[in-house]
């Protein structure tokens, strides 16, 4: 179990638990690490628009240059930017400084792979290892890195994307779009990848400023409102809401309706599968059954991971999926590369209205339904696993189980949906996930689960 | 969260000047995130400032050691304006024209590749005195920084050091003369500046030693007479007008004359003073190592010849106090404050290709006419604890002793036909006697009687600690 690295990479509050310091003892953790295999490694570095970024950029590049691996600064990408240019430039591993959406006063450090995917836990938990014990092997004078800047890589990525799609059909189409940025690094890429799709777009906090003064950088419902209002009122076809690093992207339909991450998963794997006749599609336990009906639709078949867009982009390399992501709008094309990408997943919507010619309500609306009820119970953290095993074998018996998943937490199929209990990894809860046709059923199965995993935590 | 560091920071990196080490045995990235943490807290609540330029020269340890200083800094909230890798007068003249605060230059100046170091300059091109120095020094040793806020985290700007730098002296120098010029930067830092710049005055270059060479391979980055064989060698072979050397990160210069001879700073001084100056009234800053010929070829041509205390920082400093027109370090650190106030090489071999032009003599007749005196420096170990008392001992001495006596750096006593002057070096066990005289024979006479006097003292001091 990793004690720095969470989900997607390290975060913390700004010169509290994220520090210089820190940065520095990370940077010579990671050289070290990649020193054991690489003579002389090649690391690119970017960061998102938050106030402290060149802060733990410089802490970060001195601590590999030390160690011996050359840094190269491409400077405020998103982070699907970073990964592209360690990929496509074939660099030894890449740096982005990151908290996504996270409030401004955080920041992080998200490690990517020299194939642009996110560190593995393996690596993590080695980087870790150096890291605690100051294992560090640093050169002596002659050998430390070069420290250049690359000024190209948004023009890199933004070729790589539209060579993806059929531009043509989309520039015929004259869309207008509202995008709203949140102040963050989609800023530099999404207005231009829309001006050269021949977009018309209304901007909405598109100007970089850390201290995010236009929303909150989730785009979730409440921080969206102002998209939503503005896209009818705009006549614009859709709406786009970037996080702050913009790998993830949520849609508003044409009416001003926000759409869940699932529904775009689901429109975009429809597309893919129809396109390629069927083939294999990833996504976590957590995503809605919406997904696995359309994919199944188009002879698909869907693969479930445990939660985390690392995860998804490992197994979908693996087994050489045709497309994947998870429910909060986060995408992942591999024939453009394994990790989520919200410009990607923009212009592929484009193409599929483009493609479809109807707009993007009525294509959402063609997604089946599900009601999905989200809730936590507090459970102190020895007693999960046991509280876990508990559920498991008073289910067995119950004749309304079909089957019982153990891939993240516990997912007990039946016949009137599914309901998923997952341990928290920072906090005593499980989080509890039910879904099911009907919104009556969903609601009692989440009544009926909640006083059980309840009772069985106090006799545990 | 942290693991706390390893090693404790050796107090003996901070010096009267700047702070210099070995890299990965006295500084690392560590110890410079410290003194960014330092220099930043210092700008903050000392000089009410809030920003920081930071350059570094071309030694290889420069990157980890400036990126973790900028870390430093902006975690205190002050800004930074980044100028890259650059020659110390590109970073220096930077700093004055964006109005910096504080300005720091990694570098170890002239020593071997395997040290580096930093030092900081105030915004208007004065030297950080060395009680400042300790003063950041003690925030390093104890800990005691002050950090920002999220919100008010530092930001780091790049900037451009050549451009404004370059047509600085392209706006102040042109030569109509195709003058032919030997040009040694031994791999150093000038190979930034001091080529482009040449060429871009209308200057005949003959290259030594002008790419890039971080390990100074070619030649050792201290512009010793020794050390500069292939110099004098390309002014022979090429019939230069004359031939420059610069130290590793250029704040020291070395001319050499057309018949190859080698000038020290005080004949490059005087040159400078004699032929070089727009006015011929106003003070010329000495220290009390310098040759008696300054004073005696300058003074009766109407300039106040001002005596100081050795080392950079004073010199800078007394200069803006005094108004000075030159400022003169036997050292080799020369200011012409009508250009800055601090001491860029670069200003002073254009200097004297200004006045190779518009004299009418070869540039060796000029050197000739400068007599030079017999000079001697001895070094006499003396253990650390003792070498102040030993120096106070000493001057009670020679004060009842003799009638010119000056304490403003060591003890100088002053003779009609020459002088003596004992200091304890600041940064070694060793005291020095630097001697001046008419004749070699008082030479050796002055050399011998005040070494005796010396060790005398040096051996009485030890009977009494």
């Amino acid at each position: 179990m990793t004690r720095l690295f969470g989900t997607n990479g390290i975060r913390g509050v700004v010169n509290q638990d994220m520090n210089g310091e820190l940065a520095l003892g990370i940077g010579k953790a990671w050289g070290t690490y990649l020193r054991q295999t690489i003579p002389k490694p090649n690391c690119a570095i970017g960061t998102d628009a938050r106030l402290s970024n060149h802060l733990l950029k410089s802490a970060i590049s001195a601590g590999l240059l030390s160690t011996g691996c050359d840094v190269e600064d491409i400077g405020l990408v998103p982070t699907p930017t970073l990964q592209y240019t360690v990929k496509k430039k074939q660099l030894d591993a890449g740096v982005i400084i990151t908290a996504s959406h996270n409030p401004p006063q955080f920041n992080g450090i998200k490690g990517i792979a020299n194939d642009g995917t996110e560190l593995s836990k393996d690596v993590e938990e080695a980087i870790e290892h150096i890291y605690f014990s100051q294992q560090y092997t640093l050169t002596d004078w002659r050998n430390v890195g070069t420290f250049s800047t690359w000024n190209d890589a948004i023009d890199l990525y933004v070729k790589g994307i539209l060579s993806t799609v059929d531009t043509n059909s989309i520039k015929k189409c004259h869309f207008s779009l509202v995008l709203d940025c949140g102040n963050g690094v989609g800023s530099l890429v999404a207005p231009l990848i829309l001006k050269k799709l021949g977009c018309r777009v209304t901007e909405l906090n598109c100007e970089l400023d850390g201290t995010f003064p236009g929303r909150n950088s989730e785009p979730v419902p409440e921080n969206l409102t102002a998209l939503m209002q503005n896209v009818p009122e705009a006549g614009a076809s859709l709406g786009v809401g970037l996080d702050g690093d913009a790998d993830r992207a949520i849609f508003i339909d044409e009416n001003g309706t926000y759409i869940w991450g699932d529904k775009s998963l689901s429109l975009v794997g429809k597309y893919i599968t129809r396109e390629k006749k069927g083939g294999l599609t990833v996504t976590p336990v957590t995503t809605s059954t919406c997904f696995e009906d359309v994919i199944r639709q188009n002879e698909g078949s869907v693969l479930y991971t445990k939660v985390g867009s690392p995860i998804v982009a490992r197994v979908m390399m693996e087994k050489h999926a045709v497309f994947g992501g998870e429910e909060n709008g986060g995408l992942i094309f591999p024939e453009f590369q394994y990790c989520r990408d919200s410009a990607m997943s923009l212009v592929k919507i484009l193409e599929i209205l483009a493609k479809e010619q109807r707009s993007l309500s009525e294509l959402i609306a063609e997604i089946p339904a599900y009601e999905m009820l989200k809730t936590k119970i507090v459970c102190p953290n020895e007693k999960k696993e046991r509280v876990m095993t508990q559920v498991i074998e008073q289910m067995k018996q119950s004749k309304d189980v079909v089957t019982i998943d153990r891939t993240d937490g516990v997912k007990l199929y039946m016949k009137a949906g599914w309901v998923l209990m997952r341990p928290s990894g920072t906090e005593p809860i499980f989080r509890v996930y039910v879904e099911s046709k009907e919104k009556q059923s969903a609601e009692q199965l989440t009544r009926f689960y909640k006083n059980l995993v309840e009772s069985l935590i106090q006799h545990a | 969260m942290c693991p706390i560091m390893k090693h404790a920071i050796s107090k003996q990196i901070f010096r009267a000047y700047d702070i210099r080490g070995l890299y990965s045995k006295d500084i690392s990235p560590d110890v410079f995130y410290k003194i960014g943490l330092a220099a930043g807290t210092y700008v903050k609540q000392t000089m009410q400032g809030t920003q920081i330029i930071v350059g570094s020269d071309i030694r290889q340890s420069s990157s980890p050691l400036v990126y973790a200083f900028i870390a430093g800094v902006t975690a205190t909230g002050v800004h930074i304006q980044h100028t890259g890798t650059t020659s110390f007068g590109q970073t220096l003249f930077t700093g004055g024209e964006r109005h910096a605060d504080l300005i720091a230059f990694v570098t170890a100046s002239h020593l071997p590749p395997e040290w580096n170091g930093i030092k900081f300059y105030y915004g208007d091109g004065v030297g950080f005195p060395e009680d400042k120095l300790m003063a950041i020094r003690d925030l390093v040793l104890g800990d005691t920084f002050e950090l920002a806020s999220w919100s008010r985290i530092g930001q780091v700007k790049s900037v451009d050091a050549r451009t404004d730098y370059k047509n600085f002296f392209t706006s102040h120098f042109t030569f109509k003369k195709k003058l032919k010029v030997a040009l040694d930067c031994g791999g150093g830092s000038m190979t930034l500046s001091a080529p482009e710049i040449f060429t871009a005055v209308g200057l005949h270059v003959i290259p030594v030693y002008c790419d890039p060479d971080p390990t100074f391979s070619k030649r050792p980055s201290d512009p010793k007479p020794k050390n500069l064989t292939a110099l004098v060698d390309a002014v022979k072979n090429n019939s230069c007008d004359f031939g420059v050397a610069f130290d590793g990160d250029g704040d020291r210069a070395v001319i050499v004359d057309n018949t190859g001879q080698i000038l020290s700073a005080d004949q490059t001084g005087i040159i400078l003073g004699k032929y070089g100056l727009k006015k011929n009234k106003g003070t010329i800053i000495v220290n009390v190592e310098c040759s008696k010929s300054i004073k005696e070829q300058l003074e009766p041509r109407g300039f106040k010849i001002k005596q100081i205390q050795v080392g950079h920082t004073f010199l800078t400093l007394e200069a803006k106090q005094e108004h000075a027109l030159l400022g003169i370090e036997s050292s080799g650190h020369l200011i012409l404050p009508e250009y800055f106030l601090f001491d860029d090489a670069l200003v002073v071999p254009l200097k004297i290709a200004e006045i190779i032009e518009q004299g009418k003599k070869p540039f060796h007749d000029l050197v000739t006419m400068i007599p030079t005196y017999p000079a001697k420096k001895e070094e006499i170990e003396c253990a650390d604890e003792i070498k102040f008392d030993v120096i106070r001992r000493l001057t009670q001495q020679l004060v009842k002793e003799f009638e010119q006596v000056n304490t403003m750096d060591g003890v100088r006593v002053d003779f009609k036909d020459g002088w003596v002057l004992i200091r304890a070096s600041n940064t070694s066990p060793i005291i020095r006697l630097t001697t001046e005289a008419d004749t070699s024979i008082i030479l050796q006479d002055l050399t011998t009687k005040f070494l005796t006097k010396t060790q005398e003292i040096i051996q009485s001091t030890k009977a009494t600690a």
